[in-house]
């Protein structure tokens, strides 16, 4: 049993060390996605009215170039694209700004990624799929051992006969008693 | 012993955290495979020709859902048309960035006819989007919703290779 404990030790304190970043990843992501709701984990979105003269609904090949030269944008064009009689889009990157061509109104909407949080829920959620999906099913496979492990790794008291045990009972119970008030509502 | 245990995992783990995050270009899903592309205006003016055939499309992204990037709007070569391309949540995710660039998608083509109620919701969602007042009275047929369910797509274009000024 002193081996088993040992080796408990052994694996729960390098596993532990070596995955304090990915918990990291993990838990931080975690709380932004489970928040999703409430607001965009990934991106800022901004959102924009102005005005300029109207250009009125002519042939796209006429009136883009009068919309592109009123906008005078800064950044270059992706695209653009005649949504309707009335509407023209134009895309930058990030950038999209619908031209009503007949009252003139300009909606300008944006996107930016958030950063470094794109990127931890990317890995997260696996979005990328590929080779992080091995990275994270290893993980989750680590993530079961430092439980195991940790079980055993106080005697007495303060171990799986005393207090760890009953904490641990509450832990799982806490689960087991949201799946049945789940399938009850 | 343990020593080199732990720095073989460590080793392994790195490994395959750096070949995951390799982008992997601007491909999704199984990507496309298909060469020939259907026009989207042939598309929309024959629907019914295409549906549960395996089919490839082009066209502009000018709509991604903003919620989980589970679907791309293309625009058609006919101005004001387009088509959508629905994927299964979480399995491709389309991120708003793609908004103005070409895009390839790939998958088959369905019709889904839909119920009166359901038909009247769509139409109050879309007049609701567009700021247009609702009639339920005037919505007296029901519709067919016809849309790519895709496996895959691919940006055609970098975004530096397709400015268009003027």
């Amino acid at each position: 049993m002193t081996q088993f404990r040992r080796v408990c030790r052994w694996l729960h304190r390098e596993l532990g060390f070596f995955t304090v970043g990915l918990t990291l990843v993990y838990a931080i992501s975690g709380l932004a996605v489970n928040h999703a709701h409430h607001w965009d984990a990934n991106y800022q979105r901004g959102f924009e009215v102005s005005h300029m003269e109207p250009v009125g609904t002519g042939f796209t090949v006429d009136v883009l170039p009068i919309v592109l030269d009123r906008l005078a944008l800064a950044d270059p064009v992706k695209n653009t694209w005649r949504a309707s009689e009335e509407h023209l889009q134009i895309f930058q990157e990030g950038t999209t700004h619908t031209v009503n061509l007949v009252t003139g109104e300009v909606t300008t909407e944006s996107v930016k990624r958030r950063a470094m949080l794109f990127d931890l829920n990317f890995m997260h959620l696996n979005t990328g799929k590929g080779l992080w999906t091995w990275v994270a099913d290893s993980y989750a496979i680590i993530l079961a051992l430092l439980a195991i492990t940790g079980i055993f790794l106080t005697r007495g008291s303060k171990g799986l006969g005393g207090r760890g045990g009953v904490l641990m009972a509450l832990g799982i119970a806490l689960p087991i008693i949201y799946a049945f008030w789940m399938n009850l509502n | 012993m343990h020593k080199i245990l732990s720095i073989v995992l460590a080793a392994a783990f790195l490994i395959f955290a750096a070949a995951g995050a390799t982008a992997e270009g601007q491909v999704f899903g199984k990507g496309v495979s298909l060469e020939k592309a259907v026009k989207v205006s042939d598309l929309l003016e024959n629907p019914d020709k295409y549906v549960g055939e395996t089919i490839r499309v082009e066209g502009i992204a000018v709509g991604v859902c903003s919620h989980r990037g589970c679907w791309v709007e293309l625009a058609s070569d006919k101005e004001g048309d387009t088509v959508r391309v629905k994927v299964k949540d979480g399995e491709i995710v389309f991120p708003p960035e793609l908004l103005g660039s070409v895009l390839a998608a790939e998958g088959v083509w369905t019709a889904n006819k839909l119920d009166l109620d359901t038909t009247k919701q769509l139409c109050e969602h879309k007049a609701k989007q567009a700021g247009e007042n609702f009639d339920s009275e005037k919505v007296t047929e029901c519709m067919t919703l016809y849309q790519i369910s895709g496996t895959g797509a691919m940006v055609m274009d970098m975004p530096q290779k397709s400015l268009k000024k003027g």
